[in-house]
C-alpha cells in the first residue's frame, strides 16, 4: 500500500514520512506539485496527501487533474488556511478529507486508516474479539472471559470502535466525532471520563488490561505483554 | 478633479436660485411692457387709420391731400405709404421710409437703418378687393431704447444678485457648517492613543447632534474594541509565554547531560502536553479570529433542539455521572441553523456548567419555543457568579475561578467567547445572570423566516 506525499515544507514532509513509515506505509515525498501530479496521475497511490500551497501547481490543482484523469484515489488535503471556503472549495473539487495546520499526527495517521478502509469493503462481522474480550453484535452483548458485562449503549459504541480499530492509536476528537458525532475542537475531558468508566467495567477486574492511554495522543486497544 | 466644498457648493447653489428667479422676473417683465407697448401702438395706429380712411375717402378730390397732410401733422412720428393694388407705391410722407415692407396686413415691427417702426397694413376701403393699401409707419425708437436699457438693467440685476447671494450664501453656509468643522477636528485628533476624545453633544444644532451622538458612540465602541484587543494581545502573550518557557527550560534542562532513555521519553511526553495545548490555543484563536472578521458563516440546516440537546446530554452524561450532577432537557424546539456550531457552543456552556456544580448539584438545558425566537437556557445550581463579574465572563481568556488563572490549567478561557461569537454569528444574543444559587446562560436566537 503506497502513499504520496506532496509538501513542500521539508519539516513537516520529513516527520510526516516518518511517521507513516514507522506505522506500516510505503510512503513516497516530493516537495513540488508538478512532480506530484506526475506521480499521482500514474495511479499508483493507495492515497494522496497534499499541501495546499505548493511550488508548481497547487494542491487543487493536482486534485482536479487526478480526478480530471478518472482516478478516485482517496486525497486528504493538508492546510494551514481555514477560511470556509476553502474547505468547501476542496471539498467540491472532490477531496475526501481536510487537516488544517496545527494538526496532531494521531489525528493524521487515523484519518489516513479510515480513508484506505474506506475503499475496502470489509466482510460483515457478527462478532469482534481480542484477547478474551468478545463483543456480539448481534446480541449486542459483551463478554470478558466467558463473564457478561453490561454496557450503556454509547460505551458499546465505544468499546466496538476501539475493537474495529485495535492496535491504532485513537485520538480524542476522532472518538468524539465517530462515537458520539461531536464533530468540533473540544478541550472537555469527556471522553477521558467515558474511557475511564469503560475501563472500570473492561479492565479493572481483569489482569491484562486492553485499553491503553498513549499519553498526549489517544487511546489504543490491544494486547500487550504485561 | 478637485471637488467643491460644500460651502462653496451651497453658494454657488444659492447664486444660481437667485439669478434664475431674477432672471424670470425679469423676462416676464421685459415681455409684458413689449406687449404693453404693442397695445398702445395698435390702438394709435387703428385710431390714425380710420382718420387716414376718412381723409383720403375720395382720393383723387384735392382737398383730400390737405386733410391727409393735416392729419400727419397731427402726429409727428407718424408716416404714411400708399400702394396701388397692383403694387405701384403711390405716395410716401417722409422721403426716408424703409423700401421693403412687410405686406401681411395686420401689425407688425421692422427695423430699417437704425429707426424702428411699427407697421400697420390695411386696405384704404374696405369693400374693394381692388383698393389701394395703406402703410401706416410708427416710429417707435425710443420706445426700443428703452426696452433695451431695461434688458440691461435685468442682466444687472441677475448678475449682481447672484453675485450678493454667492457671498452671501458661502458666508452663512461657512458659519453654519462650523460644528462639522470642529468634528473634523476631533476626528483628525483621533489616535490609537486618544480614542478618548468626544464632541461636545450640547452645543450642536440638532441636524448634527445626532450625528455628533452617533460619532461619539462610534469612538466609544471603537475606544472599548481596542482596549479588548490590546488586551487579546497581551493576553496570547502571556498565555503563550508559560507554556514556552516549561518547553524552553525542560527542553534544555533534559539536554544538559546524558540521561536514560525513560527521561527522554518523559520530556517528550511532558512536551508534546504543552504542545498540544498551545496548538488548541492557536486553533481557538483562529477560530475567534474568523468570528471577528465576520467569515463564521453558519450552515442553515433545519435542527430539532430537543434532539441535539439530548446528544449533547448523552456526550456530557459520563461527565456528570462522574460529577454526581444530574443533566436534565426541558422543552423542545425547531430552529435552523449550524448543527456543529451550536452544538459546539452548547457543549462549552455544558461543559462550564458541569465544572462549576457542586456534587448532588443539577444542570438543565432548558428550551423555550416562541414565536418570534428561541431560547436556550443552560442554567446550573452552585454559588453562582458575582454581579460585577458577569459582564467580563465573555471576555476572552477571563476565567472566573482565581485558581485556574495562571497558565496551563486544562482550559484556555476562550470557550464563552466561542460560544458567544458562534451565538452572534447566528444572530443571537447571549447572557449570563446569577442569582439564588443559580447560575445561567441565556442564549437568544432569532428564528428565519
Amino acid at each position: 500500500m503506497k502513499l504520496l506525499i506532496v509538501e513542500d515544507q521539508a519539516k513537516t514532509g520529513h516527520y510526516l514520512r516518518q511517521g507513516l513509515t514507522e506505522a506500516g506505509f510505503n510512503t513516497e515525498l516530493v516537495a513540488d506539485g508538478s512532480t506530484g501530479q506526475q506521480l499521482a496521475l500514474t495511479g499508483d497511490y493507495a492515497l494522496l496527501i497534499l499541501d495546499v500551497m505548493l511550488p508548481g501547481r497547487d494542491g487543487w490543482q493536482i486534485l482536479q487533474a487526478v480526478r480530471g484523469a478518472g482516478l478516485d484515489t482517496p486525497v486528504l488535503f493538508l492546510t494551514a488556511r481555514d477560511a470556509v471556503e476553502d474547505r468547501v472549495h476542496g471539498l467540491e473539487l472532490g477531496a475526501d478529507d481536510y487537516l488544517v495546520k496545527p494538526f496532531a499526527f494521531s489525528e493524521l495517521l487515523a484519518r489516513v486508516r479510515s480513508l484506505l478502509r474506506r475503499g475496502s469493503a470489509t466482510p460483515q462481522e457478527t462478532c469482534l474479539q481480542l484477547a478474551d474480550l468478545r463483543l456480539d453484535l448481534i446480541r449486542r452483548r459483551v463478554e470478558r472471559s466467558d463473564q457478561r458485562i453490561d454496557l450503556t449503549a454509547k460505551e458499546f459504541a465505544l468499546l466496538e470502535m476501539l475493537l474495529r480499530r485495535q492496535g491504532e492509536v485513537l485520538p480524542k476528537s476522532l472518538i468524539a466525532s465517530q462515537v458520539w458525532d461531536m464533530n468540533f475542537d473540544s478541550d472537555t475531558n469527556v471522553i477521558e471520563v467515558a474511557i475511564r468508566r469503560l475501563r472500570l467495567k473492561i479492565d479493572d477486574e481483569f489482569p491484562n488490561k486492553l485499553i491503553h492511554t498513549v499519553r498526549g495522543m489517544g487511546y489504543v486497544l490491544e494486547e500487550r505483554d504485561a | 478633479m478637485r471637488r467643491l466644498s460644500l460651502s462653496n457648493r451651497l453658494a454657488l447653489l444659492f447664486a444660481a436660485c437667485t439669478a434664475v428667479v431674477s432672471l424670470f422676473a425679469g423676462v416676464l417683465f421685459s415681455r409684458a411692457s413689449e406687449a404693453h407697448f404693442i397695445e398702445l401702438d395698435q390702438q394709435l395706429l387703428d385710431g390714425k387709420l380710420i382718420g387716414l380712411r376718412r381723409a383720403l375717402h375720395d382720393i383723387q378730390s384735392s382737398e383730400s391731400k390737405a386733410k391727409l397732410a393735416d392729419e400727419l401733422s397731427r402726429q409727428a412720428d407718424l408716416s404714411l405709404r400708399i400702394t396701388g393694388s397692383d403694387g405701384q407705391r403711390w405716395y410716401d410722407s417722409a422721403s426716408n421710409l424703409p423700401k421693403e415692407l412687410p405686406q401681411k396686413p395686420g401689425l407688425s415691427t421692422v427695423n430699417d437703418d437704425g429707426t424702428d417702426y411699427r407697421v400697420l397694413n390695411a386696405p384704404l376701403y374696405l369693400d374693394k378687393p381692388d383698393s389701394p393699401q395703406l402703410t401706416l409707419l410708427l416710429d417707435i425708437t425710443h420706445h426700443q431704447h428703452f426696452l433695451q436699457r431695461m434688458q440691461h438693467l435685468i442682466w444687472l440685476t441677475v448678475g449682481l444678485s447672484a453675485l450678493a447671494t454667492a457671498l452671501l450664501g458661502a458666508w452663512a453656509a461657512r458659519s453654519g457648517l462650523r460644528p462639522l468643522r470642529r468634528m473634523s477636528a476631533v476626528a483628525s485628533g483621533v489616535s490609537a492613543q486618544s480614542l478618548n476624545a468626544r464632541l461636545p453633544e450640547e452645543n450642536m444644532p440638532p441636524e448634527l447632534a445626532e450625528m455628533a451622538h452617533n460619532f461619539n458612540a462610534m469612538l466609544g465602541r471603537l475606544d472599548d474594541s481596542f482596549q479588548r484587543l490590546s488586551a487579546f494581545s497581551a493576553d496570547i502573550a502571556h498565555e503563550l509565554r508559560t507554556p514556552l518557557s516549561n518547553l524552553l527550560t525542560h527542553t534544555q534542562v533534559t539536554l544538559t547531560r546524558p540521561r536514560e532513555l525513560e527521561d527522554y521519553r518523559e520530556a517528550l511526553h511532558s512536551n508534546l502536553e504543552e504542545l498540544q495545548w498551545m496548538a488548541q490555543l492557536v486553533n481557538d484563536m483562529l477560530y475567534l479570529a474568523k468570528a471577528d472578521h465576520g467569515l463564521l458563516m453558519p450552515k442553515c440546516e433545519p435542527l430539532e433542539l430537543a434532539e441535539e440537546a439530548d446528544l449533547l446530554l448523552e456526550f456530557f452524561a459520563p461527565l456528570a455521572e462522574d460529577a454526581q450532577v444530574t443533566l436534565t432537557r426541558d422543552g423542545s424546539g425547531h430552529i435552523e441553523g449550524d448543527r456543529n456550531m451550536l452544538r459546539r457552543a452548547l457543549s462549552n456552556l455544558l461543559d462550564n456548567a458541569l465544572r462549576f456544580t457542586p456534587a448532588n448539584g443539577e444542570v438543565r438545558l432548558r428550551i423555550v419555543d416562541q414565536p418570534k425566537g428561541l431560547s436556550l437556557t443552560v442554567e446550573n445550581s452552585g454559588d453562582g457568579i458575582s454581579e460585577d463579574l458577569l459582564p467580563r465572563l465573555f471576555d476572552r481568556f477571563y476565567r472566573a475561578d482565581p485558581a485556574r488563572q495562571e497558565g496551563s490549567s486544562e482550559h484556555a478561557g476562550l470557550g464563552l467567547a466561542i460560544t458567544q461569537s458562534i451565538i452572534r454569528a447566528h444572530g443571537g444574543q447571549i447572557r449570563c445572570k446569577s442569582e439564588s444559587g443559580w447560575t445561567r446562560f441565556v442564549i437568544e436566537l432569532p428564528k428565519g423566516d
